[in-house]
């Protein structure tokens, strides 16, 4: 995928509509603008603007930005607000609620200073609104329904129009029936681009946005009353193995933005760098406010982008660090089996599930391994497949893939790293060295330069 | 194939040889009783009958597993309180055949499987078929044979009565099996949680609460179990006595598990035609208005009245010839009506009327107790075919998918456990159901030809 392959139509009409002048804009433009939809679930990487102010778009992970039509000075967009089928995962499909055929729904990408004016078509069974997360904007545009304005009523559409006074990284989502319509996968991506291209530049801007849902195995739609136990953990609706990667040219200057709608908090961790925070959903951060990291917490409800060069070559993990984010649905009531002798059982257990295996007395992993049949439209807790085994993975997991020579828009996947020789863990078969072994829960001081062994 | 049990004669052929000839319906029944060879004798007289008879039974029985219509064979030429009842036979016959018939009957039969729903196939359609074609016969020595065929009736009404009997306890027994084999699976399952529990408690994964509740479910289950196979053991007992047998004899099993459930209930719209066709009581009351008319010495029968018009209140002693009906049923029971215009004596109207009037009642009942018994029996087989067509591929498909469901690592091997034994509830439940509708099958025997107890209610 790169810049030239996607986004047609609907930027194609925008593009043209900024050669016609006001008098027949006004004439034209009386009707809604058109409604793109896309059934993809896959990174759809925009094209760069060709007129006007120069950005940077940023590369929604499996997701899109939404085609807008200039009108006068005026940038417009149509948000529908409908059911939607996102596939979350090879073999998995959740009946969510979404934007414009995708949950989550089509990033909204526009220049600091601009005017937009974005029409809302609700074809929910319900009313819906939708509130613009970190924007500053006049409170009856904020889309808090019955306090901002009347919600908007199914089969209705409503135009949000402000002014984008500032710059930075936000979102939006409903703030009518908030918990069921985000439950149900409700929340996009809002950029705001600085109108000075010179202003924090970046090579490679990704985008996405932390979402979590109870869709129980075997079954296709969220429990929208959980909490607490959610089961499935998403970068922008899509679970691992099937999180596209980040690709990022070797010296490339990346950035990373990540929002929360989840109802916990997840420190996205990205291996082999260390990077700082530069902006936040309410603003940019200035440089003697950031601190080095390489986990980074991003509350609930809250965005945090990180910054990095890009200058060590590799396949970098990239997930959330709670292990139970980086697990497809699984249960947790299992009891640990670890250690148990389980050959008698699974002989008695046979007798009336004779497809029974035992699996579990030496960790989980077998899971990984084994592919066994499970509940229809689920994927497996731990799975994925990499160069060297099987990654056990699940869930808020992709690669920051960092190689040469990749072009300024090519997004896609290189495959795996090939570790230059010498620089991957190797087996070591010859005879093992003395290690050192303690069975005190003391704390034990270590004399001053180390404690030698032999 | 087909049961044959059959009243016929032995002749005492140092005496009658005549009589042989004269009882012409015996000697067609001996003839079908070909195929019975070595399985008749029941009345047994002499010790070397006897002896015989208990090697024979002890064939059919001994070390074997026997099917229900071995079970009621073995009954009728065992079961000592039968072999009571045909003494009476033997008594109130001897003056008969003392004076001209001749030959004592016996009952003869063979082996056969248990035939659902063909009623003219099971042992008891064979008795009593047998039994009619006797007594329809017409006699020469009237009086005489009348008494006869009244207590050939009464002995049938005994044979059909046990053969019922048996066939519902066979079917209780093999049920109660059925039942101990499902508990114990579902015990296995429990033992199967047990030991993981155990395992968990050494590796240190379950706490001794936890481990506690698992153990004491299975030791619970082991009591309902234990509880389970002495109930199958009882009542593989109440057969053992019915078939009259003891010491190595009772050396015999059933089978684990009833036949399978029918297809469907054969048509039995007619059973109401049948059972008054066949019912060995209703015969048994019309011999008994004859024997009435012929101790009053009533001048042949003027005409027929139905069961329902005698229950209609249609006049029973009629006196000037004439004749009024109501049809108002398709199958009718016939009962003959005697002039009465020759009788003088209030005592001989009274028992006349009064054998008309039960004569009639035992036929609406009989009409009653066979609608009852169709009802029953489809109902019966309806639900039972719920619990297999329904209930347990619901249960199966749970037990699939608790299984993909485990492998997912979503859930654990105690909740595939729970499942199969919940899965193992339901079983018990459809063979309930299963041996309830072949209980049923048995009754809607009986209620076409005779032998329930209790007016064919059994339950």
């Amino acid at each position: 995928m790169n810049r030239r392959q996607v986004m047609g139509a609907g930027i194609g009409a925008g593009a043209a509509a900024l050669t016609v002048n006001m008098g027949q804009a006004e004439t034209r433009f009386r009707d809604l603008p058109e409604a793109a939809s896309t059934d993809s679930p896959y990174t759809q990487v925009p094209p760069r603007p060709t007129t006007g102010i120069e950005y940077n778009p940023v590369v929604t992970l499996n997701g899109w930005s939404l085609p807008y039509r200039m009108n006068g000075n005026v940038k417009e967009f149509h948000l529908v607000a409908e059911p939607v089928e996102r596939i979350m995962a090879d073999g998995m499909i959740a009946r969510l609620w979404g934007y414009n055929g995708q949950s989550t729904g089509p990033t909204i990408e526009a220049i600091e200073g601009e005017r937009v004016r974005i029409y809302v078509t609700n074809r929910l069974p319900e009313h819906t609104s939708v509130h613009w997360h970190g924007l500053i904007l006049p409170s009856g545009m904020d889309g808090v329904s019955g306090l901002s304005h009347p919600g908007i009523p199914s089969g209705k559409t409503f135009v949000y129009e402000f002014d984008l006074v500032k710059s930075g990284t936000f979102m939006y989502h409903p703030h009518a029936d908030e918990m069921v319509q985000m439950a149900m996968g409700m929340m996009g991506l809002f950029i705001v681009h600085p109108r000075d291209p010179a202003f924090m530049p970046v090579d490679r801007d990704f985008a996405f946005l932390l979402a979590a849902y109870d869709i129980d195995p075997g079954t296709y739609i969220p429990r929208v009353a959980e909490m607490t136990n959610f089961n499935l953990w998403t970068f922008n609706s899509r679970i691992f193995p099937d999180i596209d990667p980040l690709v990022v040219n070797q010296g490339d200057r990346v950035r990373v933005r990540v929002g929360n709608l989840t109802m916990t908090n997840h420190p996205v961790h990205m291996h082999g760098y260390d990077f700082e925070v530069t902006c936040t959903d309410g603003g940019w951060v200035r440089p003697e406010a950031r601190w080095p990291e390489v986990s980074i917490d991003i509350p609930v409800g809250a965005m945090r982008a990180y910054e990095f060069d890009a200058d060590h070559l590799g396949d970098w993990a990239i997930h959330c660090h709670k292990s139970h984010h980086t697990m497809n649905a699984m249960g947790h009531e299992l009891p640990t089996i670890i250690g148990a002798d389980k050959s008698r059982v699974t002989d008695m257990v046979r007798r009336h599930q004779p497809g029974y295996m035992s699996m579990g007395t030496a960790g989980m992993a077998d899971m990984g391994e084994m592919s066994m049949e499970i509940p229809e439209n689920t994927i497996p807790m731990m799975t994925g497949w990499g160069p060297h085994g099987p990654l056990e993975m699940g869930g808020m997991f992709s690669v920051v893939k960092v190689r040469e020579g990749i072009a300024p828009d090519d997004y896609s996947d290189p495959g795996w790293y090939e570790n230059p020789p010498g620089t991957q863990a190797w087996e070591w078969t010859g005879e093992l060295p003395e290690h050192a072994s303690n069975d005190s829960p003391e704390t034990i001081l270590t004399p001053r330069g180390g404690k030698r062994l032999g | 194939m087909g049961a044959l049990l059959l009243l016929t004669a032995c002749a005492d052929t140092a005496t009658m040889s005549k009589a042989r000839d004269e009882r012409a319906g015996f000697a067609t029944v001996a003839g079908i009783s070909r195929q019975a060879t070595g399985a008749e004798a029941a009345w047994l007289q002499t010790p070397a009958e006897r002896q015989a008879h208990a090697q024979r039974v002890r064939a059919i029985v001994q070390g074997k597993t026997i099917g229900a219509e071995q079970a009621v064979q073995v009954a009728l030429l065992n079961n000592p309180g039968l072999q009571a009842s045909y003494a009476d036979l033997g008594m109130s016959a001897a003056d008969l055949w003392e004076t001209a018939l001749g030959p004592v009957p016996s009952v003869g039969i063979s082996v056969s499987g248990l035939v659902s729903g063909d009623v003219s196939r099971s042992v008891e359609g064979t008795v009593a078929s047998s039994i009619l074609d006797m007594v329809t016969k017409k006699s020469r020595t009237r009086a005489a044979d009348l008494e006869f065929r009244q207590a050939q009736l009464a002995a049938a009404g005994e044979t059909l009565a046990l053969a019922h009997e048996t066939r519902r306890t066979w079917i209780e027994a093999v049920g109660a099996f059925e039942a101990a084999g499902l508990v114990g699976r579902a015990q296995g399952a429990a033992d199967a949680a047990s030991e993981l529990a155990a395992q968990l408690g050494e590796t240190g994964a379950l706490s001794r609460a936890d481990q506690a509740r698992e153990h004491v479910f299975t030791a619970e289950l082991a009591a309902e179990q234990a509880e389970a196979r002495l109930e199958a053991q009882l009542a593989k007992e109440k057969l053992v006595r019915l078939l009259g047998l003891w010491g190595t004899d009772t050396d015999f099993y059933v089978p684990d598990s009833l036949p399978a459930l029918p297809g469907n209930v054969p048509n039995r719209a007619n059973i109401e035609r049948l059972a008054l066709e066949n019912r060995v009581d209703l015969a048994a009351g019309r011999l008994e208005m004859e024997a009435v008319a012929a101790r009053y010495r009533l001048n042949g029968q003027t005409r027929m009245l139905s069961d329902a018009e005698v229950g209609a209140g249609v006049e029973i002693e009629r006196e000037d010839g004439e004749t009024e009906r109501s049809p108002v049923v398709d199958v009718a029971f016939s009962i003959p009506v005697y002039d009465t215009s020759g009788l003088i004596s209030r005592r001989g109207k009274l028992e006349y009327q009064r054998s008309a009037n039960s004569l009639a009642q035992s036929a609406i009942n009989a009409r009653s107790e066979a609608r009852s018994a169709y009802t029953a029996v489809t109902g019966k087989h309806q639900i039972a075919l719920h619990w297999r067509d329904q209930v347990l591929p619901l249960r199966r498909e749970i037990d699939e998918q608790a299984l993909l469901s485990y492998n997912g690592m979503l859930t654990s091997t105690f909740e595939l456990l729970n499942d199969a034994r919940e899965g193992l509830e339901s079983q018990l439940s459809a063979a309930e159901a299963k041996r309830d509708y072949w209980l049923a099958e048995a009754d809607a025997t009986a209620a076409i030809w005779g032998g329930a107890s209790d007016n064919g209610e059994d339950e």
